[in-house]
This record gives structure tokens, sequence and C-alpha cells, in this order.
């Protein structure tokens, strides 16, 4: 812990721009302090004055206010069992990225400053000083860290080590020490409701756009609206799924499946976006982040709310939405208009996932699909972190495959709740840091490399548009014949629509026609 | 008994020890020691299967190119990590040394050390053809980078509004 951590190009990813940090501080609810320039490899970071008192009377709030946080700071034993699970230690041998070193260095400071034995006996009892060599720790450390929770699995007591990460991080943000990577798709989302900063026209066009690629392909035009009030659902979906490959397809997919059904749907211009990098930030910006997709669906007076396939959201829903904007007691319990499921999982936040959708309309029999369209694809499933370990959402997509495509399973210490992280997850997917992901992606790519060479897999599928964007740069480097997709793009591409003219698709939804 | 004799009686533990080199060169090396997992420990495994082929072909003194799956197997991921260039592929030279020193304990096989000639020089092929590697996977990382940039996404950042770019170009077209 005292070796003192060394920045350089390549281990940070680049500091918030200063205008991004002004701008989110102008904004009700949000505060983002002391904006500026800076890099991490300047010796000054132009904290402000009295930075130190700032942070530990942060961390004295967040201690109050966080019950779980004080069980976190007091209850872990260092047994160590978290130690080698986390996929930044597996791919670089630093001891600092074990979880529970991770962790002690929040923990050395909160022994000093807030408990009796750190007081009298110091760095007897693990207990260090809030220096600017400690911060400079907690910047590297806390983003090596993608918040994947497999720690968590492992811990004895159940410990959520992501939640150190998420309050190191809220704590930096009070001395305005962040990435840009985060704030600029906060600010983007803040202002237009997405990633992007796509406004309503463009995004509107985007989906449009993906609706003559289906119809072109198969011959049918999927209906749809947007910002239409009195439909029954409002559908939110990442908007890296109408905007970037391989998402595109998985947006197709939605299309093509909802056109089959003929659901009474909307999209949103507004909550055109399913993630919410507040998730990364501070809870005070997940909070306003989420409270969009809520305010949308009330205005709009749908009756529930489908969600797509996005990682880090279902972890907001499932976890935080409802202390913090529900519930949403203005929605109805998610009930299926085909096969009459109530989805009672959803009783609180009235929003069901694409997959468990899906599956439900498969295990009625109300999907027409050819699998043999997917024969071109040996598939393998990559279990999202969050939808994974989050909410629980494991069987579902797998009895998806089963009915759309041929699969195999990866190794069993790599999936399900033991699943890999990507690697770039928590806002590190950014290309300035392409070495540390590609590290801390080994443990993944490792076990993808053993289906490929064992059962020649050429797609590996997953329910994260985090995944679909980090996973294709993954398999670049370590695996360059595999491929990326949704769930929903092999759905799209085995479903069989009335009154189709589709003629043969090689490579179903990606067929260039 | 002969040099192929010695090799092969002292194979195992020449390879153990090569590993076990290689993986020391990790700050923290005793977990990628010990786990016999490849999927917990994908750099323990994958350094310890490609180390575990590389050894016979080097005894062998096969081809330059038969070496390269088990080379890119291990440089691959050195590639990435936080090791200058030659600290990459440093380890594989290190199998000289170490078979010296195994031999050199064996009363009965230490005048083989003497006829390491041919090993030396397969070991010297391997290291150049890793400096190869090193660099395929180096120009790889960049190409990754490039294709993530054009891909859309870096439209998060260091860009435009696209809507408001879009606006202008309307706006153009109408001044036209």
């Amino acid at each position: 812990m005292d070796i003192p951590v060394a920045f350089k190009a390549g281990n940070y990813a680049y500091p918030a721009k200063k205008e991004k940090v002004e701008y989110l501080n102008s904004q009700s609810g949000l505060s983002f302090p002391n904006a500026r320039e800076w890099s991490p490899e300047d010796e000054d970071w132009k904290l402000p004055a009295g930075w130190q008192d700032i942070i530990l009377r942060g961390l004295k709030e967040r201690l109050e206010k966080f019950r779980s946080l004080k069980i976190f700071m007091d209850c872990c034993v260092r047994c160590g069992a978290c130690a080698d699970k986390c996929h930044f230690f597996l791919g670089t041998g630093d001891p600092k990225n074990m979880p529970v070193l991770r962790a002690e260095l929040l923990r050395s400071v909160y022994r000093n400053d807030f408990t009796l034995a750190g007081k009298i006996l110091g760095r007897m009892a693990g207990a260090r000083e809030m220096t600017v060599g400690v911060l400079k720790e907690w910047f590297m450390y806390s983003y090596q860290c993608t918040e994947c929770r497999r720690c968590s699995v492992f811990c004895p007591y159940g410990i959520d080590t992501a939640e150190v990460t998420m309050m190191i991080r809220e704590l930096l943000h009070l001395v305005g020490v962040g990435i840009n990577w985060i704030l600029e798709p906060v600010s983007n989302s803040n202002r237009t409701g997405n990633h992007m900063g796509l406004q309503p026209h463009t995004f509107k066009n985007n989906v449009e756009f993906l609706v003559d690629d289906v119809e072109n392909l198969t011959g049918v035009r999927p209906n749809v609206s947007f910002n239409r009030k009195g439909a029954e659902v409002l559908f939110i979906t990442p908007s890296a799924d109408v905007f970037a490959e391989p998402g595109l397809y998985t947006a197709m997919g939605y299309l093509i499946l909802f056109e089959a059904i003929g659901l009474d749907y909307t999209w949103s211009t507004y909550a055109s976006e399913g993630g919410n990098f507040g998730l990364f930030t501070s809870n005070e910006t997940m909070k306003k982040l989420n409270a969009k997709m809520y305010a949308e669906a009330k205005r709009l007076g749908v009756k529930y709310i489908i969600g797509g396939e996005c990682g880090h959201m279902w972890r907001v829903v499932h976890q935080y939405m409802d202390t913090m904007n529900g519930p949403a007691d203005f929605l109805e319990v998610p009930k299926s208009p085909i096969t009459g499921t109530v989805f009672s999982n959803a009783a609180s936040t009235k929003m069901v996932h694409i997959s468990e959708f899906t599956a439900d309309l498969i295990k009625h029999g109300k999907l027409k699909l050819d699998k043999s369209r997917n024969s071109h694809l040996k598939a393998t499933y990559h279990d999202s972190c969050n939808p994974a370990r989050a909410m629980g959402l494991m069987d579902e997509p797998r009895y998806i495959l089963d009915h759309v495509v041929d699969w195999v399973e990866m190794p069993e210490n790599t999936i399900r709740e033991q699943t890999f992280c990507c690697g770039s997850g928590t806002g590190l997917n950014t290309d300035e840091i392409m070495e540390l992901r590609m590290r801390s992606g080994l443990p993944r790519a490792n076990a993808v490399k053993y289906v490929r060479d064992k059962h020649g897999v050429n797609m590996l599928s997953c329910v994260c548009a985090i995944d679909r964007a980090t996973l294709t740069s993954l398999m670049n480097y370590w695996n360059p014949d595999v491929g990326v997709c949704g769930i929903s793009e092999l759905v799209g591409n085995a479903l069989v629509l009335e009154g189709e003219t589709r003629g043969e698709l090689d490579e179903g939804l990606r067929t260039l026609l | 008994m002969d040099l192929d004799e010695a090799f092969r009686n002292h194979g195992d533990k020449i390879v153990a020890k090569w590993v076990d080199y290689t993986l020391a060169t990790y700050s923290s090396s005793g977990f990628f020691q010990r786990e016999r997992d490849p999927f917990a420990n994908p750099i323990g495994g994958n350094v310890r299967e490609a180390l575990g082929k590389l050894f016979p072909l080097l005894v062998r003194g096969v081809e330059t190119s038969a070496m390269v799956p088990a080379l890119e197997q291990l440089v691959s991921i050195r590639a990435v990590q936080e090791f200058t260039p030659s600290q990459a592929v440093a380890p594989l030279n290190a199998v000289k040394h170490i078979t010296r020193e195994v031999f050199a304990a064996d009363r009965e096989r230490r005048h083989f050390v003497a006829e390491l000639y041919d090993f030396d020089f397969a070991v010297d092929l391997a290291l150049l053809a890793a400096f190869d590697i090193y660099m395929k996977f180096r120009e790889r990382l960049y190409k990754v980078r490039i294709d993530e940039i054009k891909s859309g996404s870096h439209i998060l950042t260091d860009s435009r509004c696209p809507s408001k770019v879009a606006s202008e170009e309307i706006q153009d077209l109408r001044l036209r």
C-alpha cells in the first residue's frame, strides 16, 4: 500500500473536460465542483483548498447515510476469498487489484479517522492518513474496477466491493476528480436523454433507418411510434442499440419481435437511453438519470415498461430504483398481452426484461422460429455481469438460445453467477486504456477461446450494450474470428414473420443486400 | 545415456522451473503459480501450457514456424501487460540458464552442459520469433483501437453533437 502509483499514458482514463464538469455542476440536484484543466500525470492535481476535510466530511456523511457502507468498512476479516476472483487482478497480477486491497485503500482512511483503534494505534491498526498519495491510489484503482461484483459472490460476509468502489468514485467527485468517458455521457443524458447526445429527431431517424433495413431484408415493415400517449408499453433500450454496430442488429431484432406479436408499444425520444452512467458517478446522478424513465412512462400514460438488452440499467432498476424513485405506483404490474403471463418479479419496478418477455412468448408457442436461419452460427453465451448477478437473469437467455441457435456453454467457473466481466464496464470502455481493457478482459476471452477451439464457436452472445461494444474489441484482439451479438438479434434472425418475402440471408440480419 | 535422455529425464523439472520463473515476473505471483484451473487462473494456465508445448519443440530443434502457436499463446498476453518489449520476451531466454542449472545439479548428466549448442540456437530462434510476434500483437492492438474509434462509439467523446452537425448540414443545403 505504500508504493506510490505512477500514472503514464495508457494506464488511466482521460480526466473529465472542464466544460462538462461546469455544465453538470450547474444542473439542479447535481454537484460537480472544482472544474479545471488537469492531468493525472501532473504532480499537482489542483485540488481545492481544504480538500482533505471535504473528503473526510463526505465520508462521514456517507457512513451515516448508507448503513451498508459502514458494515462493509467494519466487517471484512481479510480472509482473502475475494482476492483471486477479480478479472483485473487475474489479468495484471497487481496486488492492489485484489478486491480486499482495493477496498483497503478506503478502509485504511476510515480506520484512521472514524475508529477508536485507528485513532489510538494508527498504522498498527491498518490506519492511514488521507494524503495526496492516497487520493491518487483511489483514482488509479477505483477506475480499475468495473463494479462487476464477481468478488462479492465469493465473500462469506456478502461485502459488495462494487459499492466500495462507487463510494470512492463519489468521494473523488467532491474534489473534482473524475473521467471524461463517464461525465460526458452523463452530461449528454442529462441534456438530451441519451449518452450519445442525440436529439429527438436524430434518435427517431436512426430507428427509422433500422425499420427500412428490416423491410429490405424481410419484406415486412415494422410499425413504430415515438412518444405516443396511451400506448400499452414504453420500450427503453441503450441508445447504442440504435446507433452503433453490432447493437443495431439487436435493435432490428426488437423491431421484428414486436412486429411479429403486434405489440402496442412506443419508443421515447426523451427516455432514449437505458444506460445510466450515474451508477458510476454518484447516487444523486444515478437517481436523476433513472427518474426520467419513470417520468416519461407517467407522461405517456403507459401501463408498464419493457427494457432492452442493457447491463447496468438492470442493476439500477432492481437494486436502487425502488428506494430512489419508486415505487412506481402509477404503473401496472407487467402482464404480457399475448400470453397473459403476469411478471410478478417486476411487481414493484413495473419493468420487465426483453429476455423474460421473449422466453415467455416461446414457452407459450407464440413465436414461429426457424432455427436453421442461424445455421451459420455456433454460439456461446456471456452472462452480462449486471443482469446475471444483480437481477438473477440466467435461465431466460439460455432458454431463448435453445430455441433459436446451436450453442454451447463456456466452462462452469466463468458463467452464471461466476461470469467474468468484459473488462470495460463502468465507463472504462474508452480507447486510451485499451491495453488495460485487454488484460482485464483476458479471463473472459480465455474462456471464449476454449469453446472456439473445442466446439468451433464463432459468435459470442450477450444481453448488454456495453458488452456488445467492448467484447467486439476484446474478441478482435484475443479471438479475431468470433463475433458478438445480442440475444434479440438471434431471435430476429430466426423469427418467421407473417407475409415475409425474405430471401436467403446467409448472415441473418447482417446480410448486405 | 545421451542428451535426449537427459532432456527426457529432466524435462518436467526444467519446464516447471521455467514456468515459475516466467510467472515470477508478475508482482503478485503466488496465486499464478499455485492455482491449476486454467479458467480461474488464465495467466498461469496459458504460461504453463505454452511453455510445456514449446520445450519439446526446442529440444527437437523444429522449424520456427512450428513454435509460433505456443509463442503466440505466451506473447499475446505479455504484449498488453506492463512490460517493456524486452521484458515481455525475456523469460524465453531463461530456459537456457535453467537447463544448465538442472543438468549441473545431476552428477551423471552434468557433462551435457557442454552439448547444448543446438538447444541454445533453437532458443535464440524462438526469441527472435517472439519479437516479431510481440509486434504483431501490438499492431493488432492498434488496429482494435482504430476499429473502435471508427465504429462510432467515439461520438461519446471528442466529437460534436451529431444532431447539431446534422442540423447545420441541413441549414447549409437550404442556403444553397
